[in-house]
């Protein structure tokens, strides 16, 4: 009855696991701040920085500086957000399948996105450059707050519930969208189309202020509900039974991934596939313990859409191609992959 | 330091599950619960885990109702075996029996955790299933593993909870005979050696009769018979609530057992439903 | 096992991360501003141009600055050599980085092109850049050459010759109205496919230029370009219906758009009389508006083109 006991070593041990994720990022980001329309010798102006040598053009600096830095870190940022969401949404939801649009961010934040671009309302009260990323992160919480009203019956939600509710709000939005698409002009139609497909041309370091904290500080607080999502893989009764008010929980986790999905798809649109895809791999290198599992999901998730949008500056150079376009292309078909396995294995 | 039923009834909807149930668990008993399906059993069960708010009457620990008691420190005194688990993380069986020490002030993530959660599948007889995926397990293998999983959530006492409680909600339904065997062996000397108030909800009467000290025959969502198990299970009583002939067998060393006829040793020849040719 | 195939690839990765990058991976912490100042005067004669929007890019290749265009945006589809250089994306949705990356002296843009924060990065980093405001008329298109032409650095006598040019083919575009006995009630559509027919309202630049052309607009029940009904057009009763020539194309020619529902029972359906226009030519008020309103003329009042031009 007594013998020794260890840790599974079906998995690899977690510092293993994070520091290597952690240095598939800074790898990533080193190509994202490598990698481009302008060739720029990278190691030589980071010496121009550190004082140790001169003459590097002021032009190539103003693009590595003020616009790959934000944009990597930018990068990173959106990807870790919506990979950790991605990862306690499937915990809540209890499967592997769910994604952080499920609770109606995505659409309520392209309604919101779609009133800017189509009405250009609020253009008076700050500037445009501000007034979509105001209305879109505004519009994915106020979807998020009706889906979870709905959702309630005799105040208790259930996963049911909220599922049907989201898909009701997002169908309802899509109409409002499509409402909107009537009503704006050609212009406004395709500004609002690529704005749906995603991109992280506006990074800067206005948008890192706002969106650093917020999505920071959903993702910590997240991190604090791994626990009860770990319990909640058991079951509802289960996760009540292991004293997790089950209630209370979803309740917290569908407002921080509105907050961190929110603020990231305010800035970017709508990148698809990252929240879904990345967790889901990654449970099956480090298993499904959330304490584990959302930081790795985050690392691998700002990894991916770091090497997704550096491939996105490069293929169509000097053009790019909205990111959104390449996470689908790469997501679609790993999900595919996935869904066709899970089928198997329920078969066999 | 009893969990307790008082004038308990749970409506759900329209229909009433329980009524007037007022029964006590004590300290160091198993009570086993029997009926016909839909009885109630699992709905006693489930009101007892505090899962389920009784409309009216009260349930209680120690006096206390159980509303009013904080979850995580409920759960670090009662454990509850579901009827069924379903999982579709991929789990080891030892991660499984790990999350039952969430509620403890270490998170099953101390080494003394996991020597908790070791000897506790040994105790379920699933020490060797450690490493494996609990999805892949056989039933009677995952039955084995989450009451691996209740054993380690109240392994040991509390400060602020001395008392313990363990709810079963069919534990050999998936089982051997030998398997069940050692097992409602082991949850009873568990209730003996941990005073804990073991409930168990179980199909199989004779398996219940062994291991509890007192039964609770449950019919329509109210106790019809409450007592040592000699004297809840006369076959007069069981025929009335299953709706089948009981004949008693005694055994040499005072046990017994109960088993029905089957329907066509019966006077109910004539039913024919199907086509004959 | 996949999942251990998956993490030695991770690790793989991560240890020759480790190895590749160890000196360089402290990365800047911040974003320094621009040093150069944002002057948006341009250089007086800039060796590389980069356009943003069809009318821009035409204009510099009608005043002989082409070559010194390096870059263009995915509108710009006039001359056929400027389809030929870099593409920084369509000029609403343009990638800072792309333009800057073409070393430009100056970018000459439409005041549509955008988003408003890339334009904002080019000021930042020392490149002037030209807003050209969207032409609506026929005053808006000389304004435009002219200016396009000053930041452009071009001769003022090429700048001249091409505004002589203009000049002339708006007169003939006149002169030839002049003979017009005819003011039919015409109809633009945008057709983009079956099923989906936008059509020309007021304030448009089509409504513009079906005035100028000496005819009624048949749609000017409406307000910018909106889907319309079948029922609506037949109401509208057009004589004649407009097109973009491409839009013709997408709708199956002729055959095609009078099987839209709706086309065939107005008068311009039952006597065939469609024209198909140069949209490039005419729609973005470009250099060549003259000539596409000269064919305009033509094809809206038929009795013209009897005697000589």
């Amino acid at each position: 009855m007594s013998a020794a006991w260890r840790a599974p070593t079906r998995r690899l041990r977690p510092r293993v696991v994070l520091g290597g994720l952690a240095l598939v990022v800074v790898v990533a980001a080193l190509v994202e701040l490598s990698v481009g329309a302008a060739t720029i010798d990278v190691p030589q102006h980071l010496r121009c920085l550190a004082g140790e040598a001169t003459g590097c053009a002021a032009g190539e600096r103003y693009i590595l500086l003020s616009l790959r830095l934000p944009r990597t870190l930018v990068a990173a940022v959106v990807g870790c957000g919506l990979a950790v969401s991605g990862a306690a949404m499937q915990g809540l939801f209890r499967n592997p399948l769910a994604d952080p649009g499920l609770i109606g961010v995505s659409s309520g934040a392209a309604l919101g996105a779609g009133v800017a671009i189509a009405l250009e309302a609020g253009a008076e009260l700050l500037p445009f450059g501000l007034t979509l990323p105001a209305l879109a992160f505004a519009g994915g919480l106020a979807a998020t707050c009706l889906v979870h009203r709905l959702a309630q019956v005799r105040g208790q939600t259930s996963v049911t519930s909220l599922l049907l509710a989201g898909i009701a709000v997002s169908a309802l939005a899509g109409a409002v969208i499509g409402l909107l698409g009537y009503i704006a002009d050609d212009q406004q139609l395709r500004d609002l189309s690529m704005w749906l497909l995603g991109g992280l041309g506006g990074a800067s370091g206005d948008v890192l202020l706002v969106l650093v904290p917020t999505v920071a500080i959903a993702c910590a607080l997240l991190w604090r509900r791994a626990r009860a999502l770990d319990a909640l893989m058991l079951g509802e009764a289960e996760a009540f039974h292991l004293g997790v008010d089950v209630e209370r929980l979803r309740r917290r986790v569908v407002a921080e991934v509105a907050l961190a999905v929110g603020a990231c798809v305010a800035f970017t649109g709508v990148i698809g596939f990252v929240g879904l895809v990345v967790p889901h791999l990654l449970r099956g290198v480090v298993g499904p313990r959330h304490r584990l599992l959302l930081p790795a999901a985050g690392l691998g998730g700002a990894a991916l859409l770091l090497l997704a949008d550096a491939a996105a500056r490069t293929v169509l150079a000097p053009a790019e191609l909205p990111v959104g376009i390449l996470t689908a292309l790469l997501g679609a078909p790993v999900f595919l992959s996935l869904l066709a396995r899970a089928r198997a294995a329920e078969v066999a | 330091m009893t969990l307790r039923a008082d004038r308990l009834r749970v409506r759900v909807g329209a229909a009433t599950l329980l009524d007037a149930i007022t029964l006590a668990a004590r300290p160091g008993e198993v009570l086993a619960l029997i009926g016909p399906s839909g009885a109630g059993k699992t709905t006693l069960l489930r009101a007892w885990s505090g899962e389920l708010r009784p409309t009216a009457g009260a349930v209680t620990l120690a006096g206390v109702p159980l509303a009013a008691i904080d979850p995580r420190a409920l759960a670090r005194a009662r454990a509850v075996l579901p009827q069924q688990a379903s999982l579709r993380f991929p789990l080891t069986a030892l991660e499984v029996v790990l999350l039952g020490r969430l509620p403890h002030p270490s998170r099953g993530e101390s080494a003394a955790d996991l020597a908790i959660a070791g000897e506790a599948l040994a105790l379920a007889e699933a020490d060797h299933l450690a490493e494996r995926l609990a999805s892949t397990l056989s039933g009677g293998e995952q039955q084995r593993v989450q009451l691996a999983r209740a054993f380690a959530q109240i392994w040991e006492p509390t400060p602020a909870q001395a008392q313990r409680v363990l709810l079963l909600d069919e534990p050999t339904a998936s089982l051997d005979p030998g398997h069940a065997a050692r097992i409602l062996g082991r949850v009873r000397r568990f209730a003996r050696a941990t005073r804990a108030a073991v409930v168990v909800a179980i199909h199989d009467l004779n398996a219940g009769a062994r291991c509890a000290d007192r039964l609770a025959l449950l019919d329509g969502g109210r106790v019809v018979a409450h007592g040592r198990p000699a004297a809840v299970l006369t076959p007069a009583r069981l025929g009335r609530c299953f709706g089948a002939a009981f004949d008693l067998f005694t055994a040499a060393d005072g046990g017994f057992a109960v088993h029905p006829r089957l329907l066509a040793d019966e006077t109910d020849e004539t039913y024919e439903p199907w086509k004959t040719p | 096992m996949p999942s251990s195939l998956l993490s030695s690839f991770v690790l793989a990765v991560g240890l020759a991360a480790a190895t590749a990058c160890g000196a360089s991976s402290t990365a800047p912490a911040e974003a320094a501003p621009a040093e150069a100042a944002a002057d948006d005067a341009p250089v007086a004669r800039p060796a590389r141009i980069v356009a943003l929007g069809g009318p821009v890019t035409e204009t510099l290749f009608a005043l002989g600055a082409g070559s010194r265009v390096v870059g263009v945006d995915l509108s710009s589809l006039h001359p056929e050599a400027a389809t030929r250089l870099p593409r920084v994306g369509y000029y609403r949705q343009f990638s800072a980085e792309g333009v800057l990356s073409l070393r430009p002296d100056v970018v000459i843009a439409s005041d549509q092109a955008g988003p408003p924060a890339a334009l904002e990065h080019l000021r930042a980093s020392g490149v002037p850049v030209l807003e050209i405001p969207a032409a609506d008329d026929l005053n808006d298109a000389r304004a435009n050459l002219e200016a396009i032409a000053a930041a452009a650095g071009v001769d003022a006598a090429e700048a001249l010759r091409l505004r002589a040019r203009l000049e002339r083919d708006l007169e003939g575009a006149q002169t030839l109205l002049r003979r017009a006995r005819s003011r039919p009630r015409v109809l633009f559509v945008y057709a983009r496919g079956p099923g989906r027919l936008l059509v020309g309202g007021r304030g448009t630049p089509m409504a513009e230029l079906i005035a100028l052309a000496g005819a009624d607009n048949a749609g000017a029940a409406i307000e910018g370009m909106r889907p319309w009904s079948a029922e609506a057009v037949i109401d509208a009763a057009p004589e004649i219906v407009l097109l973009p020539s491409r839009g013709l194309d997408s709708v199956g020619g002729e055959a095609g758009l009078l099987a839209l529902p709706g086309l065939a029972q107005t008068p311009a359906g039952r006597e065939r009389r469609i024209v198909a226009i140069d949209d490039l030519k005419l729609l973005g008020f470009g250099p060549r508006i003259g000539e596409g309103l000269r064919e305009l003329v033509v094809g809206l009042h038929p009795e013209v083109a009897e005697g000589p031009t």
